[in-house]
């Protein structure tokens, strides 16, 4: 083993330069993972088109040109136009800040609620945690797509006639704009069949890490309780979160299209590549290019969420940093 | 170690009728409420200075004793007193100067550091929260725990998954002297290591008793450890102590039956008197703690149960000066 | 007695991401029927993995480089799977240290303990369950028949591995291959089971191969013994050789480590300083040496062969050693070496 110089600092001198270390060490783990980094690329571009697409699109993407409807892939359109000759590309790039919007908001409203809940039912116990752990498995015992459905044919209407209402008695013209009660909506199917994997999860990490011996080791120190939660439980807690967070987002993004696959997603204008991907279907055998687009980003996005997932899950976990 | 005059020194922990009850479901589905005894009216002192050994087989009851006598469990019922004070009924912000006296090594080195956190921060921790030193003076006193433990103090940086097994009981040791405690629980510290290792940790523990001046509970199954470790030593079976005695009065004239066929259990390292010595087995099995035997728990599995075993529990008493026991038949 | 059980320079390594663990590295030894063999050594050793490779029950990463296993002179390793499978539990029986995890807990003991009698000898399924209930009556557990309907969780720790011994002794095997057997198992029950296997032993004449980190219960139980350090045979000797006169400086060190019964107390342990060497490189020097206080040069240059040692007082007493440790007076407390 080689030895280090002790250079005291502040604070002990150590928990900054720990904390770096430890991260430090899970990122160069997760660096050496081959397959988790080709999946960082597509994902940090994802988020780029989300934050840059409106600038990068050559095309609006709600201009219709009726010269060029079902134009073929060409130099003017690169992945053609669809049918009320809308580019493509443009439509796509767009869509990538749908992806992002519904993916990080989903899964924060989410895992906001499923800390709360995972977090009160772990650490008090008893009647509580039955009542959450009942409430997870309801929920999760309901088909997700049959759940967003039933949510949107019977919150849909009311919640339209809610806007109107206010438009009437504020004539303020955000209520106007229909497309947030799909947004809502959407976000709120997502949150409510996302919310109870991040509650068990949370749960099952605090029980656990509740019994190890580093736990009772820091009772027996006589720390305070808060001490121990901030010191010992979460930070042991945040490597399957993270793991989590990082599928969910994938996760969610895949859920959003089967919504609008289904016609219970994010409504036009705004494009959404399940959206795009259930009209493509329909003229698949005459326009592939339609279908070909959405479908390959789609494709793309997941497979390197999951490649993320699997590298963060291995750099994370300090059982396999021995070897 | 100074066995003769630790008979006379005072009790620095002393247990009363401690009893710890737990509550589980049992059956297929938990239908049925049951109560494991692990622990039931035990009493025993550990006087200042000295090891006390504590052994038993699994389930006995003997790390649930530890638990319980620092608060770590809530005893059921029974008292423990520290430096003759009482502990039982403390709440955990009245605990927390007495925690810092009465400390615990546990078994399983690996599962008790946090995975996160640098040895030297863990061993830093009590020094924090004790305001015992902070900032250079805590980083010294961090070395110098490392070097009373037989670690190079460079190793502060470094995180419990590089290390061995030993290696990390070290640190826990050092965590545990990092508050400067005059007692410690020793919780079967060594069962999860190598042989060799074992005997380090041991003569470890032994050379800081001497510098420190610490007391010990020391609970192992080992029954030739505990002879080389404690000064006296007491026997639990299924929750109760059964004899306590100085080591040697233990180990060469066993008064209960349990004491005696733990001690013919032991494996002798010497092949010829292997051979020679009578193999006397004890038959049966531990009983299981929800449903403890009436009367002396030994009494299904013992050779010399009579008339009143099965029914009277056997009081504990001093058979000879300084030697306690549980037994009818004594 | 012949030679029952001949292995010959047997090399297992396991592939890891960084490139190879050397685990076993040219071990060689005989078994003769009858015979009980321990083999000592702390974790890590290789003393498992040594006999895992007999029955090539090893998990994918690892790989037999090396080496024979005769079994009355067949070699095991150039066995088919289907061969193989008639040897296991056939002519080799196993048990294991965990008697929790060893048994499968959703079938009943009757039909685990019946499965090997049908498969290997052929027997009707009422036919072995009766051998079967006959079986746990051998290994003293009563009331056979009615038990052969329970499941593992009935049984206790030390009633499972009864069980297991059961199981394993049901094709009256020519070895028996114990991989540290009361390692888990309070020291009662561990005096239970070692006369046990000890009485089946002598009725039956099978060869037992005891793997154990306790060189207490070696004394007892061994005709002779093997000490592993680092995948190398280090030491090879009659039982009662080994123990009054070791020739290993690591044998000397494991026997300074161990408290006793019997003697003085307030003593010191003598300790074998540091903790042993990762196995990632085929050593070209003793693997012992950095933690022993017996080293001359030559031992950090060259590594020694396992040979018989000089003036032997029993046969086959053998050493991997370059120094005569008889011939060294070390300084009081020297063996107690630091970290």
């Amino acid at each position: 083993m080689t030895t280090q110089e002790i250079t005291p600092t502040d604070d002990f001198g150590i928990a900054e330069a720990s904390r770096t270390n430890l991260w430090k060490d899970a990122f160069a783990r997760l660096a050496a993972n081959k397959l988790a980094v080709i999946g960082i690329i597509p994902i940090v571009l994802l988020f780029f088109i989300a934050i840059f697409g409106p600038y990068l699109t050559p095309y609006d993407f709600l201009a219709q040109d009726f010269t060029a409807r079902l134009a073929a892939p060409s130099s003017e359109h690169w992945l053609g136009t669809d049918e009320l000759g809308r580019d493509v590309f443009s439509r796509i790039l767009y869509g990538a800040r749908t992806a992002v919007a519904v993916g990080l908001v989903s899964t924060a409203i989410s895992l906001i609620v499923g800390l709360i809940m995972g977090s009160l039912a772990g650490y008090l116990g008893g009647r509580v945690d039955m009542l959450v752990v009942w409430l997870t498995d309801m929920t999760r015992s309901m088909p997700a797509l049959l759940l967003a459905i039933v949510i949107n044919l019977t919150l849909k209407v009311p919640l339209e006639a809610w806007m109107e209402q206010m438009y009437l008695a504020t004539k303020n013209g955000f209520f106007r704009q229909t497309m947030w009660v799909d947004l809502v909506l959407v976000f709120g199917a997502l949150a409510l069949i996302q919310w109870p994997g991040y509650a068990r999860l949370i749960r099952g990490q605090i029980l656990s890490i509740r019994s190890r011996n580093y736990v009772l080791a820091a009772r027996a120190l006589g720390m305070p309780t808060g001490r121990i939660l901030t010191r010992y439980v979460i930070p042991n807690a945040m490597g399957p979160l993270i793991v989590a967070v990082s599928a969910g987002l994938g996760g969610a993004m895949v859920l959003e299209s089967a919504f609008s696959f289904l016609g219970v997603g994010v409504q036009l204008p705004i494009p959404s590549w399940g959206k795009m991907i259930s009209d493509g279907l329909r003229m698949w055998q005459t326009h592939p290019y339609l279908l070909a687009g959405p479908a390959v980003m789609m494709a793309i996005i997941t497979v390197s969420f999951a490649w993320l997932g699997d590298g963060l899950n291995d750099a994370l976990n300090p059982r396999q940093w021995g070897g | 170690m100074s066995q003769t005059d630790s008979s006379n020194r005072a009790p620095l922990v002393r247990v009363e009728n401690l009893t710890k009850h737990f509550s589980v479901r049992i059956g297929a589905y938990g239908e049925t409420k049951a109560t494991v005894h692990a622990l039931d009216e035990v009493s025993f002192d550990v006087r200042r200075g000295e090891t006390l050994g504590l052994v038993g087989e699994s389930g006995c009851g003997k790390s649930t004793a530890g638990l319980t006598l620092l608060q770590l469990h809530r005893p059921t019922s029974g008292k423990v007193y520290f430096e003759e004070k009482e502990v039982t009924g403390l709440s955990e912000k009245e605990m927390r100067p007495l925690r810092r006296r009465m400390q615990i090594i546990f078994q399983d080195p690996y599962s008790t550091l946090s995975p996160r956190m640098t040895i030297g921060n863990a061993i830093g921790e009590p020094l924090w929260l004790h305001e015992l030193a902070s900032g250079r003076e805590a980083q010294e006193r961090i070395s110098r725990l490392l070097n009373d433990v037989g670690l190079n103090p460079a190793f502060a940086f470094r995180y419990p998954h590089e290390f061995s097994g030993g290696q990390r009981q070290r640190v826990c040791i050092a965590r545990a002297l990092a508050c400067e405690p005059e007692f410690i629980v020793c919780d079967e510290p060594i069962s999860a290591l190598d042989v060799s290792i074992q005997a380090q940790i041991i003569n470890l523990l032994q050379d800081l008793q001497e510098e420190y001046d610490l007391t010990y509970l020391f609970i192992a199954h080992d029954l030739a450890v505990v002879r080389h470790i404690s000064d006296r030593v007491a026997v639990m079976y299924l929750g109760r102590v059964v004899e306590m005695a100085p080591k040697e009065r233990l180990f060469d004239n066993p008064l209960h039956p349990y004491t005696n066929a733990l001690l013919l259990s032991v494996p002798v390292p010497n092949p010829r008197q292997e051979r020679q010595r009578e193999h006397i087995v004890i038959q049966g099995n531990v009983p299981s703690a929800i449903s403890p035997p009436s009367g002396c728990r030994f009494h299904p599995r013992c050779p010399l149960a009579f008339e009143p075993c099965d029914h009277v529990v056997p009081e504990w008493r001093e058979a000879e000066p300084g030697h306690w026991v549980a037994c009818h038949a004594v | 007695m012949s030679v029952l059980l001949d292995v010959q320079d047997l090399q297992t390594r396991f592939q890891v991401r960084k490139g190879y663990v050397y685990a076993v590295n040219g071990v060689s030894f005989q078994l003769d029927q009858g015979d009980t063999l321990a083999v000592v050594g702390e974790s890590g050793c290789g003393k498992s993995v040594t006999m895992l490779s007999l029955v090539r029950l090893l998990p994918p990463a690892a790989s037999i480089e090396n080496g024979q296993v005769l079994l009355r002179g067949e070699d095991l390793l150039q066995l088919n799977l289907r061969q193989l499978r008639d040897v296991r539990g056939g002519e080799i029986g196993m048990i294991f240290q965990d008697p929790m995890t060893s048994l499968n807990p959703f079938i009943n003991i009757g039909t685990q303990m019946a499965e090997p009698l049908i498969y290997h000898r052929g027997m009707s399924k009422s036919e072995a369950l009766a051998r079967s209930a006959e079986l746990l009556g051998m290994v003293g557990i009563p009331d056979g028949e009615a038990r052969l309907r329970e499941y593992p969780h009935q049984f206790s720790g030390g009633m499972r591995q009864r069980v297991m011994i059961a199981m394993s002794m049901s094709c009256e095997p020519a070895v028996l291959i114990a991989d540290e057997p009361t390692t888990a198992l309070d020291v009662t029950i561990q005096a239970q089971i070692v006369e046990l296997v000890k009485e089946l032993r002598d009725r039956s004449g099978v060869a037992v191969i005891w793997i154990t980190h306790d060189l207490s219960v070696v004394a007892g139980i061994a005709d002779r013994v093997i000490v592993m350090y680092a995948g190398y045979i280090v030491e090879e000797a009659p039982v009662d050789a080994l123990f009054e006169d070791p020739r290993h400086p690591y044998t000397v060190g494991l026997m300074g480590a161990l408290p006793s019964l019997a003697g003085e107390t307030g003593t010191r342990l003598t300790t074998i300083g540091g903790s042993p060497p990762d196995l990632v490189d085929l050593p070209d020097f003793c693997p012992f040496h950095p933690r022993c206080p017996y080293a001359i040069d030559r031992c950090r240059k060259e590594n020694p062969m396992l040979e018989p040692v000089i003036d032997a007082s029993d046969g086959g007493h053998r050493a991997a050693c370059w120094v005569d440790i008889r011939e060294v007076e070390l300084e009081a407390g020297a063996a107690a070496g630091s970290v």
